[in-house]
């Protein structure tokens, strides 16, 4: 058990004392990398600065909605109202191209995103993205289509609501109260602000980092496993192609039909990870889909075991903190077994 | 002899009975092991059984038949499956399962699962029950018309505070309560009809407390109901009464649901009634009555009569001449093809009848002394030569183009993509097609003398699996 009550205090001494030594910085414009009350800087997926988040607030909550086991935020984007999918398997924003076709491309080389398989992708400046207290401005994203997951579930759906978007930021996914969380950092990765209250996390998990997609290591059948950390996925997954020692720990409980799930991804099978263990504490049984991720391996540059979705994030409140690259979960009490 | 034949009897009923003990471990079926899908059969199982685990697993019937013939190469549906056995009962089934390098996979990264249950439009909530009446503990809802003002008592150390429900597809931005002396509160024109809500306060989902209506949320809690009102049922006469009901067909007579109210020297009861036409009566002291201010009563078949009243506009099926005609009937889907239920009244130059239909698309045809005929004063056909009828329309296709197009047909989403189904007509230089839609999104061609096209007028369109793009259109709750 871990308390992250910690250091807030030291921190904000350290910030108070900056302020009194520096006041002029607050209206300033930041150097990248700086941070100050009111003003959190955003990076872009390029690394470069996007630009601030304005609001004097160190944390938000912003209200999640559901559609089927996609998440939903609503935000505003250049006038715009509608939804936007939270989705940290994606790395930036990236856009509806039924609603932004016609915004100016800046860039049609292939991007950052990884949705969307044979569909082109064009890169345009956003001027204004607004969810809830967070405002981002000339935001690069990605236009794609996207209208096959508004037919599924029937939503209106902006786009991705990517990860590059809450960097130097830590959020609290609680669908118990469908509800994110979103707290201002300091350099080190604490919250600024007053200490909130003291949440106990049951599992604490470094997460690695690739081309902007979380990865986070667990254990199935004694074998240490790379998964991506996706909020966008409606199920767990697991590569069909694991080690025997991996998948003999898998009841597979049904198989794709021909609609549905799978139907272009070769085999899919449905199952129960019944070993899976993150930091050496093993998890009650969850549901998961087994198929190739061959080609998302590719599509990412890097090995990809499986990624954890909506079947992992339903265990209870998780938080992750993009500057200390670490994750925490706080179990519900059925999984707290 | 008989004895030998005696004892092979028994002995098959011993193998069968035995075989139709064996039990199916679902759980063991299926393992992927070395790249291998393989599925661990057992020849005991009984024919259900085994159509129970093809089913589950996604096996072709004839699949499995050539499996349990023991064949060891089988192809279906362009993969090798081999069989193999195990032991006396048991055999596997198995095929390559690792990447299929011959097919493109899809980098798609958003796994989308079969959730039939998601798909609730708010119209069909609006209009998914019959009848409905508040449960508030407080006076937080006041209804002027289709005018309602929300009232959340205190929070007033809240920031921000919003409504979100299905009136307005369950935004979290679009509808802020504004802050009073007391509380929050907000108007909103709605139509009547059930709602679902929640407030969200400084971020967060919060229940109302104030009402007693819920219902599951599918997410481990509850959304509040309320109802907009649009009728109320007043009974005049009757002071000294002490307890008065009204019951009717919309609640399936129920005799002790809707207990109406005293208020100034009248009983009444303000509810939510669906469109449509109702039976009626009040029971007052346990006695039945019709509605004495309501001249409108029809037999119920059982010797008595019922009160009637129609909620929503009454439009009226005309056919003009016919003079000599005996009989003429309306017949159409919103009575089921009913050949003898809407019989019209003759009048000075043809036939009428007075209907209420709530908002939707309808077909229909007349019944004159049994021969069928389309209506001659509605231009709008579909496909199957029926008259086509939109009642309250909330949208009209229009094509600008192609004045001089033999037919021009509107297709999508809303009539599951008939290539016949709703013909546009060709008034003051456009096409145009009413139809009334659910809200949420549509999408639409035109088929103009054959050939598909996306709506030339609407920018907004998406690509759709043959490679071509429909067009997009969003009706609003």
């Amino acid at each position: 058990m871990i308390s992250r009550q910690g250091s807030h205090c030291l921190i904000l001494f350290l910030l108070v004392m900056s302020l009194l030594m520096c006041p002029a910085r607050i209206s300033a414009k930041p150097a990248p990398g700086y941070l100050v009350p009111g003003m959190l800087e955003c990076v872009s997926i390029s690394g470069k600065p996007i630009n601030d988040l304005q609001g004097n607030t160190v944390g938000v909550t912003i209200p999640l909605k559901r559609a089927g086991r996609l998440f939903l935020l609503e935000g505003t984007i250049d006038n715009m109202i509608g939804n936007f999918i939270l989705d940290t398997g994606a790395s930036g924003l990236v856009l509806n191209q039924t609603y932004f076709r016609n915004a100016i491309a800046v860039d049609d080389e292939e991007a950052g995103g990884v949705t969307g398989s044979t569909a082109s992708v064009e890169r345009i400046n956003v001027k204004r993205l607004l969810i809830s207290d967070l405002v981002y401005t000339n935001m690069p994203a990605d236009v794609t289509p996207l209208g096959h997951l508004e037919n599924r579930r029937g939503v209106k759906i902006l786009g991705l609501f990517g990860m590059s978007l809450l960097k130097n930021l830590e959020m609290v996914i609680d669908l118990r109260n469908n509800e994110l969380q979103i707290f201002r950092l300091d350099r080190t990765g604490n919250r600024l602000g007053p200490p909130s209250p003291v949440v106990k996390y049951d599992i604490i998990q470094k997460i690695g980092e690739f081309h902007s997609i979380m990865f986070v290591k667990a254990t199935i059948g004694g074998k240490v496993l790379d998964f991506c950390l996706d909020t966008g996925a409606e199920s767990n997954v697991l590569s069909i192609t694991a080690h025997k020692n991996v998948l003999g720990t898998v009841t597979i409980t049904r198989r794709s039909g021909l609609n549905g799930v799978g139907q272009d991804r070769g085999e899919v099978l449905f199952g129960t990870l019944n070993e899976f263990s993150m930091g050496n504490r093993q998890m009650v049984p969850m549901e998961t889909i087994l198929c190739s991720l061959t080609a998302m391996s590719r599509k990412y540059g890097c090995p990809i075991d499986g990624m954890l979705g909506y079947d992992f994030f339903a265990k209870g409140k998780i938080y992750i903190n993009l500057v200390k690259k670490e994750m925490g979960i706080c179990l519900k009490p059925e999984e707290n077994k | 002899m008989r004895t030998w034949c005696a004892w092979m009897a028994t002995f098959i009923l011993f193998i069968s009975t035995a075989a139709a003990q064996v039990q199916v471990d679902l759980k063991k079926v299926c393992h992927v092991e070395d790249g291998r899908l393989i599925f661990t059969l057992d020849l005991r199982w009984s024919a259900p059984q085994r159509t129970e685990v093809a089913r589950l697993f996604g096996l072709d019937s004839a699949l499995v038949s050539d499996a349990y013939a023991l064949k060891p190469v089988i192809t279906s549906n362009g993969k090798v499956w081999k069989t193999l056995k195990i032991d006396l009962h048991r055999f596997e089934l198995s095929m390559e399962a690792g990447k299929d390098e011959s097919r493109e996979e899809t980098t798609e990264k958003i796994f989308l699962l079969d959730d039939q249950w998601i798909k609730r439009s708010s119209i069909a909530e609006r209009e998914s029950v019959s009848y409905g009446v508040n449960r508030f503990t407080r006076n937080i809802l006041v209804q002027s018309g289709g005018r309602l003002r929300f009232f959340l008592p205190g929070q007033k150390n809240a920031k921000k505070v919003f409504i979100s429900g299905s009136f307005n597809a369950w935004s979290t931005l679009q509808t802020p309560m504004q802050p009073c002396d007391s509380g929050w509160t907000v108007s909103m024109n709605l139509k009547p009809g059930k709602y679902s809500y929640k407030f969200i306060i400084d971020g967060k989902w919060t229940n109302d407390s104030y009402n007693k209506l819920r219902e599951n949320d599918t997410y481990h809690g509850y959304n509040n109901i309320f109802f907009c009102y649009n009728y109320k049922f007043v009974l005049s006469g009757v002071p000294d009464a002490h307890k008065v009901l009204v019951t009717g067909s919309f609640n399936q007579w129920n005799e002790s649901e809707l207990r109406m109210i005293r208020f100034q020297g009248n009983w009444v009861l303000p509810l939510y009634l669906r469109e449509g036409t109702h039976a009626y009566k009040f029971i007052v002291d346990g006695t039945w009555m019709t509605d004495p201010a309501n001249k409108v009563t029809r037999p119920d078949g059982k010797g008595n009569r019922n009160s009637f009243m129609g909620i929503g506009d009454t439009l009226f099926f005309t056919l003009k001449g016919y003079s000599n005609a005996k009989k003429v009937i309306v017949s159409g889907n919103f009575n089921a093809w009913n050949q003898e239920e809407l019989a019209m009244d003759k009048t000075s130059d043809g036939w009428q009848l007075p209907y209420v239909l709530a908002p939707g698309n309808y077909e229909y045809k007349f019944i004159v002394d049994g021969k069928w005929i389309t209506d001659p004063s509605n231009t709008y056909k579909t496909g199957s030569g029926n008259s086509y009828l939109s009642v309250k329309p909330n949208y009209w296709f229009r094509l600008d183009q192609y004045p001089d197009a033999g037919k021009v047909i509107v297709t999508g989403s809303f009539n599951n993509w008939s290539t016949d189904g709703s013909r546009m007509e060709f008034h003051q230089g456009s096409w145009w097609f009413p139809v009334f839609l659910a809200p949420g999104k549509h999408t639409y061609k035109f088929i103009v003398d054959g050939k598909w096209m996306v709506d030339p007028a609407n920018n907004l369109w998406e690509n759709n699996e043959y490679g071509t793009n429909n067009s997009v259109l969003w009706i609003e709750p």
